[in-house]
């Protein structure tokens, strides 16, 4: 599908603070750049297919190998709760080993278990979800209610998504920690959504600061610009990104964005916004 | 009278939570201790202009070191990471810290006994005074580990704070999402409080946040900000609300002094003190019933 001698490449969208603009931006991407896959990495809220006409998705499992013991075997000796070190693994007198939802899936136990009393059992932890949104295949994780870990269904999806061997825009999760590392992983290049309050700059900044530990290309698109007249310029690692484009505080975008319908059908802005960020990140992910 | 806490979440991020937490600390100023629990991106600081009085770290979780001798690069830990963090580039391997999640499978394996496990520092925490109480608060080192850890040592310390005090509330804001912060930050509090918005994603999540309180058995009020967004939207989220039992203690409209006011680093003035007051009575009645 994608033209011939060119390499498909990744571009993330991350913001720090919730609520920027992250996914409505990720969607006006997908929408000016097929064909494209658009990766919904946010598993522990997907919001992206709403945005793109909410797609029927055919969905697949995400697991992660937990420990099971066999009674048999088990000498009730304690040494799997001693080896976990997320506190996931309960052994008390003579009752058999009891596994709970903080296990990280790293097989420490099974490994550590002097018996051979353990074996590993595939749990699932979220789901992946593919489907076709006029064009753009959609590729969203989903986390399930009350697991604790949402980086492996990150992983899962990112790696589900690019396999598509299109363009992709990868919608992260708020914040900047290890999911938001997790989605960004693969991107050659990052968007990073801010708003010009100090809620917006101070969170954009910290994840500046880990895009640039990660080495990867980023370039600002500021939204709700104009909130005040005198806002000062960006500084720090967020004052020596480029900024790809200013997108007017506008009611009109939000209530589209309240009903489902993307910013780039409401507001040309956002389509030449999207187009600037497309031009940057083929230029960058060289 | 007994301690309550509160913890205000909201699944999808910029809702308003910390607008909202900073209005009810306002509200309880000088009865309640206050707690920041997005210890990844913390901005309630910024409101609430805190004057930090303590300050420690926090060690979370381990990290494995490599060394060399006596790894001798026979690459038998690379499959054993479940994380990534080992590879072998041209025979030699390599430990990518970054990714290490600590569990320790490699230093199991090794037979030479090449890896060692060590504490790392992943944040810090702040104790601080403010204008309407005690704040404890944190910072979860950029890329930091997701610590739910660090969110109840937080709780832990502002628990003790309102008990040695004697403030019969505790106010959390809550990190957005469902996963461990946000489950560290609402598990064993007296009340969830929701804020959404009127919006398709708002009303996603926050029934994804609804099925998580009630699996964890917390009790979930909702208060639905820039309530006139989409006429459809809120009928959607009321609809919900009384579906799921979750009483909707207060609408807020779309207010423009409230984004000048957060734009210039105040708490806003232009939420009504008769919206504050219906929230607190809302809250009050269904942690009595509890």
């Amino acid at each position: 599908m994608r033209p011939l001698g060119r390499e498909p490449f990744s571009v993330a969208v991350v913001s720090g603070k919730g609520g920027t603009g992250k996914t409505s931006f990720s969607a006006s991407l997908a929408l000016s750049g097929q064909p494209v896959a658009a990766v919904d990495a946010d598993v522990e809220e997907p919001n992206l297919a709403l945005l793109l006409g909410d797609p029927v998705l055919a969905t697949m499992n995400v697991s992660l190998p937990v420990p099971a013991v066999d009674t048999e075997r088990c000498t009730r000796c304690g040494t799997c709760s001693r080896t976990c070190r997320f506190g996931a693994v309960f052994s008390f007198g003579k009752a058999v080993p009891v596994f709970n939802d903080l296990c990280h899936g790293c097989g420490a136990c099974v490994l550590a278990c002097p018996e051979k009393a353990l074996y590993e059992v595939e749990r699932p932890v979220g789901f992946v979800g593919r489907g076709n949104a006029n064009g753009i295949i959609v590729v969203e994780g989903r986390l399930l209610v009350g697991m604790p870990n949402p980086v492996p269904v990150i992983g899962r999806t990112v790696e589900l998504g690019l396999a598509e061997g299109l363009d992709t825009v990868i919608d992260s999760p708020p914040g900047a920690a290890c999911p938001m590392v997790a989605a960004v992983r693969k991107a050659r290049a990052v968007i990073l959504v801010t708003e010009p309050t100090p809620f917006g700059r101070a969170d954009a900044e910290v994840v500046a600061q880990v895009l640039r530990e990660m080495g990867k290309p980023a370039a600002l698109v500021v939204n709700r610009s104009g909130i005040l007249e005198e806002a000062p310029p960006f500084e720090g690692v967020l004052g020596t990104l480029p900024v790809l484009a200013r997108l007017p505080f506008s009611r009109a975008v939000a209530e589209g964005a309240a009903r489902g319908i993307p910013p780039t059908e409401v507001d040309s802005s956002w389509k030449e916004a999207a187009g600037a960020a497309w031009e940057w990140a083929r230029r960058v992910a060289k | 009278m007994s301690l309550r806490e509160i913890v205000v979440v909201s699944g999808k991020g910029g809702t308003g939570k910390t607008t909202l937490t900073s209005v009810l600390a306002r509200a309880l100023s000088g009865n309640a201790v206050l707690c920041d629990a997005d210890v990844d991106v913390p901005d309630l600081w910024i409101l609430l202009k805190p004057s930090v009085h303590s300050e420690e770290e926090f060690v979370g979780g381990n990290k494995a070191a490599l060394l060399r001798p006596p790894c001798d690069d026979c690459g038998l830990c690379v499959p054993v990471c479940r994380f990534g963090a080992l590879s072998s580039e041209n025979g030699r391997v390599i430990l990518d810290r970054s990714r290490c999640e600590g569990c320790g499978a490699c230093t199991l394996l090794c037979p030479r006994g090449a890896f060692s496990l060590s504490p790392a520092v992943q944040g810090r925490i702040y104790g601080s005074e403010t204008d309407f109480g005690p704040f404890w608060h944190a910072r979860l080192v950029p890329g930091g580990e997701n610590s739910g850890r660090l969110v109840q040592l937080l709780r832990e310390k502002a628990r003790a704070s309102a008990l040695e005090q004697g403030k019969s509330w505790i106010l959390v804001d809550g990190p957005p999402g469902i996963a461990c912060p946000a489950i560290s930050a609402m598990t064993g509090c007296s009340i969830a409080l929701a804020v959404t918005e009127p919006s398709k994603s708002g009303l996603h999540d926050l029934k994804r946040l609804g099925e998580l309180a009630k699996r964890f058995r917390v009790p979930m009020a909702v208060v639905l900000n820039r309530s006139d967004l989409s006429a459809e939207g809120a009928r959607a989220v009321r609809q919900a609300c009384r579906e799921a039992g979750w009483p909707l203690v207060a609408e807020i409209p779309f207010l423009v002094g409230v984004v000048e006011d957060l734009a210039r680093a105040r708490i806003p003035e232009a939420i009504p003190p008769e919206t504050v007051r219906r929230v607190l009575e809302g809250i009050d009645g269904l942690v009595v019933r509890r």
